[in-house]
């Protein structure tokens, strides 16, 4: 089995915790709990933490057991691929949430009219090379460009300091408006969910541990920065500015004369946006493979077709993606981000009572 | 490799037969709105990319009328026979009658194309704003100056604010629903003359404005025998409440409303009637350097906002007797009566700047969000009982202020 180091799995947690955060979540969070969504985002990301410990505890107890086997050896076959088939849903949706808002905004920066059938082109055959190389392959590259993209994260979030900000008022929503916008993004989140369907491939050493969780903090640091210095940046129409780490890069009237420079961010959300849709169809293509008896290619080619037909006939629009991140998938995502770690929990905890039991015996 | 040779095969037709975009697209590079009767006009000042032999970038005034804005930009872009690329729109201009009524509503359409820059200064005009176009296209041509630059200068140096699109939004969605944009005349001074280009020197308004930021900059129409219209720059801007035009500000306003903020400085301060030896002089100080100390506070349950002043000004000129004038050097000293006459004067300015704020309920300045930031739980107390927060905006008018004014030499 072809494994990938620590470094590289922090890498992926890092574009996975990027994932539909960096342009239109800051913008669709404000209209409701203005900049108080900081602290929605934060605890999110707090339960998404908890998914951490249970998942380096899993890996310790099953170090090179497959994720599935494990569900299939306590919950059995049906179960197990329930769990799967939503984990499938819960990936591929992702994946268009993903692909759908940075479409829109390539749309409206640079080619002003529709090009889907061009950005299809552009991004599938790239995916589908990722997803039949396998996650080092893809893994390898992004760690390649690793580096690049956080500059251009960084580059985004310091030019953005040299435009007026001040500081946003908080603590300006109520307790109902919080947990109403809590529910309406959970599903931008369960960032280290993939982590689990991948969890035999990783090769964990000694002190590796403490990396994994530098990487994840990292990676929360910089969303955390960027949500700050938007709502510092654009306060009161943060809601009318839809991609956050363009929009951080538009200069004020003193700068004016000096151009376009938001082609860092192009091409920062370009490279982010490529990785984590390897990262989502590699997910769907495990979790087809593990519930129906078909290879890796028909997975691949289920997925472009699905990812084709909902995009261009009825689901992956725009609006009606973002309307579903907000209203229905939650649900899938509760499930998801929340029943699934605390179900692995039970099972850790039989685990260990079991061994223990039978130490004892 | 095959994904690379099949991403060749795709991409290699469109790259050869597509032709370039500069054929397709015409670039805006500022947008004028006026109002005529029952309709829209939209002007676009349009550089059309075409091979030439200079440096210099052709540009024209193309215009659409229509129902809409989205109407009108649709016409003008029949008219060019190009689609409109609007990423480069560093200006928008509006006339002055379009602020009679809520002007967000005409540039909702720029707001929604969400690839109009956000930092597209947006300017008001006296006249049509096509013709401030048109005045434009020969500011640069003859001075290769634009309207976003001198807009820029003033942002500056004399409203201390953005007067961008996106500021006025950020005015506009306050609880204060108020913003300052710019404001440019044009001017003409009824002679027919050839076509000369000239930027004339300080102009003098009215008595104790500070002359020394204030100019115009002057283009003749082209083509003989045309009215001489230049574009001026007075520094003056439009106060708008909830998108409508409440108050146009001149400089000693716009000093006025800035007072407290430590970034407006080169302010000129005119002192009259300063008796020297049994002569009188008039003299004229520039702040060169500002602090500002802040602090809020509700006192028996009333807002007061206090603030010390610390200025540090330069005698720039003085008027008067020169023979005098030439042995007393001693005259750069600030006296106690000069000290009292340029806190006078700079509290009379604020005065005056207040009781428009007040007046327009439009608390530009910050004075509500201040008490909100350091004093909320108080602030919330009292807002309830002038009316709850609907009141906010009217928050300016119960707050007292004082000023504690130093003055020292630079």
């Amino acid at each position: 089995m072809k494994q990938i180091s620590i470094r590289q799995c922090g890498v992926i947690i890092v574009m996975c915790i990027f994932a539909n955060k960096i342009l239109l979540m800051p913008s669709l969070m404000y209209e409701r709990t203005s900049a108080d969504s900081i602290f929605v985002m934060l605890l999110l990301f707090l339960l998404d933490f908890v998914m951490l410990p249970i998942f380096i505890k899993l890996k310790s107890i099953y170090p090179d057991k497959k994720f599935y086997d494990i569900l299939k050896e306590r919950l059995g076959t049906f179960v197990t691929k329930v769990i799967y088939l939503l984990l499938l849903a819960f990936f591929f949706f992702k994946c268009l949430l993903v692909f759908s808002i940075t479409y829109v905004y390539f749309k409206q920066q640079i080619y002003q009219d529709e090009f889907i059938f061009l950005a299809l082109i552009a991004f599938l055959p790239v995916i589908n090379c990722a997803v039949f190389n396998g996650i080092r392959a893809f893994s390898r590259t992004i760690e390649m460009f690793f580096w690049i993209v956080i500059t251009g994260f960084v580059v985004c979030l310091a030019i953005s300091l040299f435009t007026p900000i001040s500081v946003p008022l908080f603590f300006m929503s109520s307790a109902k408006d919080f947990l109403y916008s809590m529910h309406n993004h959970i599903f931008a989140f369960g960032d280290f969910i993939f982590l689990f369907l991948v969890m035999d491939r990783i090769d964990f050493k000694k002190g590796s541990i403490k990396r994994l969780y530098g990487y994840a903090l990292g990676g929360i640091f910089l969303v955390t920065l960027l949500f700050y210095l938007f709502y510092a940046k654009y306060q009161m129409t943060a809601f009318m500015h839809n991609n956050a780490l363009a929009d951080l890069l538009v200069f004020s009237v003193q700068f004016n004369a000096i151009g376009r420079l938001d082609i860092i961010a192009m091409l920062t959300i370009m490279f982010i946006t490529l990785f984590q849709m390897e990262i989502f169809s590699f997910a769907f293509c495990d979790c087809f493979v593990n519930i129906f008896p078909l290879n890796k290619t028909f997975a691949v080619v289920v997925f472009d077709i699905l990812f084709c037909l909902l995009y261009y006939v009825f689901i992956g629009r725009y609006e009606t993606m973002v309307m579903s991140s907000l209203f229905w998938l939650p649900y899938l995502a509760i499930f998801i981000n929340y029943i699934l770690p605390i179900l692995m929990l039970v099972l850790i905890f039989i685990k260990t009572r079991r061994d223990k039991l039978e130490k004892e015996d | 490799m095959i994904v690379f040779i099949i991403i060749l095969i795709f991409f290699t037709p469109f790259s050869i037969y597509s032709p370039g975009e500069n054929r397709n697209r015409g670039v805006v590079t500022a947008i004028g709105i006026d109002r005529l009767q029952d309709e829209y006009e939209v002007s676009l000042l349009t550089f059309i990319p075409t091979a030439n032999q200079s440096y210099q970038e052709k540009t024209s005034v193309i215009s659409g009328k229509g129902e809409s804005v989205a109407d009108a930009i649709y016409n003008a872009q029949i008219a060019m026979g190009r689609k409109i690329g609007l990423s480069h729109a560093k200006t928008t201009v509006v006339n002055e009658s379009l602020l009679e009524e809520d002007v967000a509503s005409t540039v909702d359409y720029l707001s929604r194309v969400a690839s109009l820059p956000e930092n597209t200064v947006f300017v008001c005009t006296n006249k049509s704003a096509k013709q401030m176009l048109e005045q434009s296209h020969d500011l640069v041509d003859d001075l290769g100056l634009k309207l976003e630059q001198i807009i820029g200068y003033n942002a500056n140096n004399i409203y201390i604010t953005d007067t961008s699109l996106e500021a006025f939004y950020k005015g506009y969605y306050s609880y204060v629903k108020s913003s300052i944009i710019g404001y440019l005349t044009i001017e003409d001074d009824g002679n027919e003359t050839e076509e000369i280009s000239e930027i004339s020197g300080a102009q003098k308004t009215n008595e104790g404005q500070s002359e020394g930021t204030q100019g115009s900059a002057n283009t003749s129409s082209q083509g003989g025998g045309k009215q001489n219209e230049h574009i001026v720059n007075q520094g003056q801007a439009v106060l708008l409440k909830s998108g409508r035009k409440v108050a146009l500000l001149d400089i000693d306003q716009l000093n006025g409303i800035n007072l407290l903020n430590p970034k407006s400085v080169n302010q000129i301060i005119t002192i009259d009637g300063v008796e020297k030896d049994g002569q009188t002089f008039t003299m004229q100080y520039k702040i060169k350097t500002k602090k500002t100390l802040t602090t809020t506070k509700f006192e028996n349950g009333y807002p007061i906002y206090m603030a010390q002043l610390i200025l540090g000004v330069e005698l720039v000129e003085i008027n008067g007797e020169h023979d005098a004038l030439r042995v007393n050097t001693e005259f750069s000293e600030i006296t106690p009566e000069i000290e009292e006459k340029i806190e006078q004067k700079i509290k009379e300015q604020f005065t005056t700047s207040l009781k428009i704020l007040r007046d327009c309920n439009s608390d530009v300045i910050g004075v509500g969000r201040k008490f909100f930031k350091d004093n909320r739980r108080e602030f919330v107390k009292f807002m309830d009982t002038i009316g709850g927060q609907s009141q906010a905006e009217k928050f300016i008018n119960y707050v007292t202020f004082k000023l504690n004014i130093v003055v020292q030499p630079d």
